[in-house]
């Protein structure tokens, strides 16, 4: 994989939720591969919890083979909301804010065609068996082939990149020892969230 | 080319290699058809083989 390339405010409510104004286009940034984590059921992966709040976005995500959507995962966008914010505030670049070990998770990506119309399949994350987001990739603003067609006007796809499609409603903070399910289709993943020095 | 590069090259091919794998396992050509799937495997696999040639000289 050579990135992951992440849509930011593409579902209206979670716009809503963070009191911003909705962009013309839903905002990219990029990810670099060495902050992927996919997740082997029921490990524990460990966050930098020292460097302040870790918030959770769960997103529906593609792999791409020839700018064709081949697979489907769900996965979490994490971000060090404090410090996003303090960034944003200053008018700086809030990458670091994105960029960390473990920062974008991910169940094992799987085919296309184990999902029956997946648009419309509920994707779900449990924190501590509480439903924390519930929505379809329906609800999105830009539909799959639109956020291909947009992703490819300003970053060169190559082949088994990822695209993290934006988050809906409900995103909040995560500690450790969260139990974490995610659901979407065919996919369960279940895992921990553990301490960086294990 | 550095060896920095050529590993970068092989491990992208390699990830193709793996999608393809996917593709052709499942039978999935909804995408892309099997005979241009085929075509993109030999001319990797024929990629694969002169990289690593560079690479082990």
């Amino acid at each position: 994989m050579d990135k992951i390339i992440c849509l930011g405010k593409n579902y209206s409510d979670h716009i809503a939720e963070m009191k911003e104004a909705a962009p013309e286009m839903p905002l990219l940034f990029l990810k670099p591969s060495s902050v992927f984590r996919e997740i082997k059921n029921q490990e524990t992966i460990p966050l930098p919890w020292e460097r302040g709040l870790i918030h959770y976005e769960c997103e529906v995500v593609f792999k791409l083979y020839k700018k064709n959507i081949i697979g489907l995962g769900l996965g979490l966008d994490l971000t060090l909301r404090d410090l996003q914010k303090q960034l944003k505030e200053k008018g700086h670049p809030w990458e670091i804010s994105k960029v960390f070990k473990n920062s974008a998770i991910c169940t094992p990506i799987q085919g296309v065609r184990d999902f029956l119309n997946w648009q419309d399949t509920p994707f779900v994350l449990k924190i501590n068996s509480e439903v924390r987001q519930e929505s379809k990739l329906s609800k999105a603003i830009l539909k799959p082939n639109d956020i291909i067609h947009y992703v490819d006007k300003f970053f060169p796809i190559c082949d088994g990149d990822l695209i993290f499609t934006g988050t809906p409603s409900g995103v909040g903070p995560l500690h450790p020892n969260d139990l974490i399910e995610l659901q979407f289709g065919p996919i369960e993943s279940t895992f921990r969230l553990g301490n960086e020095n294990g | 080319m550095d060896n920095r590069q050529l590993s970068h090259d092989i491990l992208n091919i390699l990830e193709r290699l793996r999608i393809m794998h996917d593709l052709i396992k499942d039978k999935n050509y909804e995408h892309i058809p099997k005979d241009e799937l085929l075509t993109d495997l030999n001319e990797n696999l024929d990629l694969l083989r002169k990289k690593f040639d560079i690479l082990s000289q």
